[in-house]
C-alpha cells in the first residue's frame, strides 16, 4: 500500500495548484508578448509581411536603426527633461504638502484625501482637463495671471513649442504630487516624536530639527519615492498624448510616444518592438535597485510600509 | 509631533492649499454647467450662473459616449473579477504556504509591473489579433489585467501573512482542505484588503487608455477614455460638452474613492503601486 501524503506535500501540491491559474495567465498575456517583441525586433516586419507570414530574420539591422534615428535621441532627451523635471517638482511639493500633513490638525483627513483625487482621476481625463486649464484665450490659468495683474506672462502654453513641454510636465506635476505626499506621509509618521521635542528642549530650531532630525531620518524612504516616481513618470504615455500628442514640432514627443509612432502608425514593427525592448532598460535598472531595497527592507521589522 | 498651538491656523492653510491644487477639478465641473456661450470668454467666471445641463446633453448626444461608459463599465468588472479569481488565491498560496520557487514568483510578480504599457500594447496588438481576441471584451480585460494581477498579488501578500495560522490549522485539523481554508476561514478576515484591491484595480481599468486605444480595434468595445481623447479631436472647442464627458468619467472614479476611501489608502501605503 500506498504511504498516504503527508499533510505538509499535501499543503504545498494544494499551493502550486493556487499558483497555476494566476502564474498561467502572466506567462500568456505577459511574459510570452514580451519574448515575442524580442523575435519581432530581429525580423523585418511590415504589415504585409506580417499578415503573409514572410518575415524576415534582419538580426541586429532594427536596433541599428532606431540608434541611428535622430528622432530617437531627440526623444530620449525629451523623456530625460520630462522625467527629471517631474521627478524633482513633484517629490519637493510632496514633501512640502508631506510636512503640513504630518502635523496634527481639525478636517486633515478629508483634505488629505481630497487631495488625493488629483491622482485617481484617469489621465486622460487630467491631460484633457489640462488642456483647457491653459487654454490661450479662456483657460483658467491664463485669466488667473491676468487677474492679478500678470496678464503679460499670459501665454498659449501648448502650442507654443518652446513651453508645451513646460506645460505637459505641469500637468504630470499636479498628477504626481499627491502620490509623493502619501508615501511620504508615511515615513514622516515613523520618526519618533521624541526625537523632536529632546532636541526642542535642547535648543533647537525648527529649520535645525529639520535639517538634522527629519530629513536624515527621511532618506531612505525618499529613495524609495524617487525610485517609484522614477518608474512611473518614464512610463507616462496618456497625458502627454492627450495634451499635445507629441507636438507641436515634436516638443514633447516622449519615448513612450515614440514608439507608439514607429509601431502603431508607420507599422515598422520590427523597429518599434526593437525601440520598446530599449525603453525597457531605464525601469530594469530603476527596477533592480528597487527590488534590492524592497528585500532588504522585508528582512527588517519596520520596513514594510513603503 | 506636539500637538501645534493654533491648529485651526494649520487648517486654514491646508485649505487653501488644497482648493488651489483642486482648481482644475471645479473648473471642469464648473464648466460643465455654464452655457456655452459663456464658456469662452476671456474674463471667464468663477461661478456657474446660470447652472445649465445643456452640455451634458449634447455630450450624451455625440455618438457613442453611453456604449463607451457602458463598455468601460463591462471591461472594469471583468477586470475586478479576474482579478481577484487569479489573484487572491496566488497571494494566499505566495503568503502561506512553504514551496520551493515562491520567492521567484514574487520576484517576477514585481518585475512584471516594470515593464511601460507601450511595450506590452505593441506585441499584444499581433498576437491578439491572431487569437481573434482583438477587438473583444476579453481582449481588454486581459491586457488591463496584466496591470492588474501583480500589484493586487504584492499587496495581498503582507495582508495574509497577518491572519494569525492557528486558525488555519485548527481548520485544517477539522477536516478543511487549503481551498475551504481560504474560502471560509482566511477570506472573510481579509475583506478590507480584497476590498482595496478591488477598488484600485477597478479604478486602473477605468482609467485605462493605451490598451484601449490599441487593441479595441472599433467603437463596439472601445473604453470611455478612447472617446474622450478622440472628442477632443472632433470637438475642440466645445469644452463644455468635453468638460461634461470629462466629469461623466470623473463621477465613478470619486464614488468608489469616496465609499472605499480607508481600505484604498491603506493598500496604496502598503502597494504603492500603479500601472
Amino acid at each position: 500500500m500506498k504511504p498516504s501524503p503527508s499533510p505538509a506535500a499535501r499543503r504545498r501540491r494544494a499551493g502550486y495548484l493556487f499558483c497555476l491559474p494566476g502564474m498561467t495567465f502572466l506567462a500568456l498575456f505577459l511574459a510570452y508578448p514580451l519574448c515575442y517583441n524580442v523575435w519581432t525586433s530581429v525580423h523585418d516586419v511590415d504589415l504585409g509581411q506580417l499578415l503573409g507570414g514572410t518575415e524576415r530574420f534582419n538580426g541586429l539591422d532594427n536596433y541599428r536603426a532606431v540608434l541611428d534615428d535622430p528622432a530617437f535621441w531627440h526623444a530620449v532627451r525629451i523623456s530625460l527633461i520630462f522625467t527629471l523635471g517631474s521627478l524633482l517638482l513633484q517629490f519637493t511639493l510632496g514633501f512640502a504638502l508631506a510636512l503640513l500633513f504630518a502635523r496634527p490638525f481639525p478636517l486633515n483627513g478629508l483634505l488629505r484625501s481630497l487631495l488625493l483625487v488629483a491622482w485617481l482621476l484617469p489621465p486622460v481625463v487630467s491631460g484633457t482637463l489640462f488642456r483647457w486649464m491653459l487654454d490661450a484665450e479662456s483657460g483658467a490659468y491664463n485669466a488667473l495671471l491676468s487677474a492679478v495683474g500678470l496678464g503679460g506672462l499670459g501665454h498659449d502654453w501648448l502650442t507654443d513649442p518652446s513651453t508645451s513641454l513646460a506645460g505637459v510636465i505641469f500637468a504630470n506635476i499636479w498628477v504626481g504630487v499627491p502620490f509623493n505626499m502619501l508615501l511620504l506621509l508615511v515615513g514622516l509618521h515613523t520618526i519618533d516624536p521624541e526625537l523632536h521635542e529632546a532636541a526642542a528642549i535642547d535648543g533647537a530650531g525648527a529649520w535645525q530639527r529639520f535639517r538634522h532630525i527629519t530629513l536624515p531620518l527621511m532618506r531612505p524612504v525618499s529613495v524609495t519615492v524617487l525610485l517609484l516616481g522614477l518608474l512611473y513618470t518614464f512610463k507616462v504615455f496618456d497625458i502627454v498624448f492627450v495634451m499635445t500628442g507629441g507636438g507641436p514640432v515634436d516638443a514633447t514627443r516622449v519615448l513612450s510616444l515614440y514608439v507608439y509612432e514607429v509601431f502603431f502608425t508607420s507599422f515598422r514593427f520590427g523597429q518599434g518592438a526593437a525601440a520598446g525592448l530599449l525603453l525597457l532598460v531605464v525601469p530594469l535598472l530603476a527596477g533592480v535597485f528597487y527590488v534590492r531595497r524592497l528585500r532588504r527592507e522585508e528582512d527588517t521589522p519596520a520596513g514594510g510600509a513603503v | 509631533m506636539r500637538p501645534p498651538r493654533r491648529p485651526w491656523l494649520l487648517t486654514a492653510v491646508a485649505t487653501a492649499v488644497t482648493a488651489a491644487f483642486l482648481l482644475p477639478v471645479y473648473w471642469m465641473a464648473k464648466t460643465s454647467l455654464t452655457r456655452p456661450d459663456r464658456i469662452l470668454s476671456p474674463t471667464p467666471q468663477w461661478a456657474p450662473t446660470p447652472v445649465t445641463g445643456r452640455n451634458y446633453a449634447t455630450a450624451l448626444g455625440y455618438a457613442g459616449l453611453t456604449r463607451a461608459l457602458l463598455n468601460s463599465l463591462v471591461i472594469s468588472s471583468g477586470v475586478v473579477a479576474l482579478t481577484l479569481l487569479l489573484g487572491v488565491p496566488l497571494a494566499y498560496a505566495l503568503a502561506r504556504v512553504r514551496m520551493r520557487g515562491s520567492g521567484t514568483m514574487v520576484l517576477a510578480l514585481l518585475v512584471a509591473q516594470l515593464p511601460p504599457a507601450i511595450v506590452l500594447a505593441a506585441p499584444l496588438f499581433i498576437l491578439e489579433r491572431r487569437a481573434g481576441l482583438a477587438g473583444t471584451y476579453l481582449g481588454l480585460i486581459a491586457a488591463d489585467t496584466t496591470l492588474t494581477l501583480p500589484f493586487t498579488v504584492i499587496v495581498l501578500r503582507p495582508v495574509l501573512r497577518g491572519v494569525p495560522s492557528e486558525l488555519e490549522e485548527a481548520a485544517q485539523i477539522d477536516g478543511c482542505g487549503l481551498p475551504g481554508v481560504l474560502l471560509r476561514v482566511v477570506l472573510p478576515l481579509m475583506v478590507p484588503g480584497v476590498v482595496a484591491t478591488a477598488g484600485l484595480s477597478f479604478l486602473i481599468a477605468w482609467g485605462e487608455f493605451l490598451f484601449g486605444l490599441t487593441l479595441a480595434g472599433g467603437p463596439d468595445v472601445q473604453p470611455v477614455t478612447v472617446l474622450l481623447n478622440s472628442f477632443v479631436g472632433q470637438h475642440g472647442t466645445s469644452w463644455g460638452a468635453l468638460m461634461a464627458t470629462a466629469t461623466l468619467i470623473s463621477i465613478p472614479v470619486v464614488c468608489v474613492f469616496a465609499l472605499f476611501q480607508r481600505f484604498i489608502v491603506g493598500g496604496l501605503m502598503t502597494g504603492g503601486v500603479r500601472g
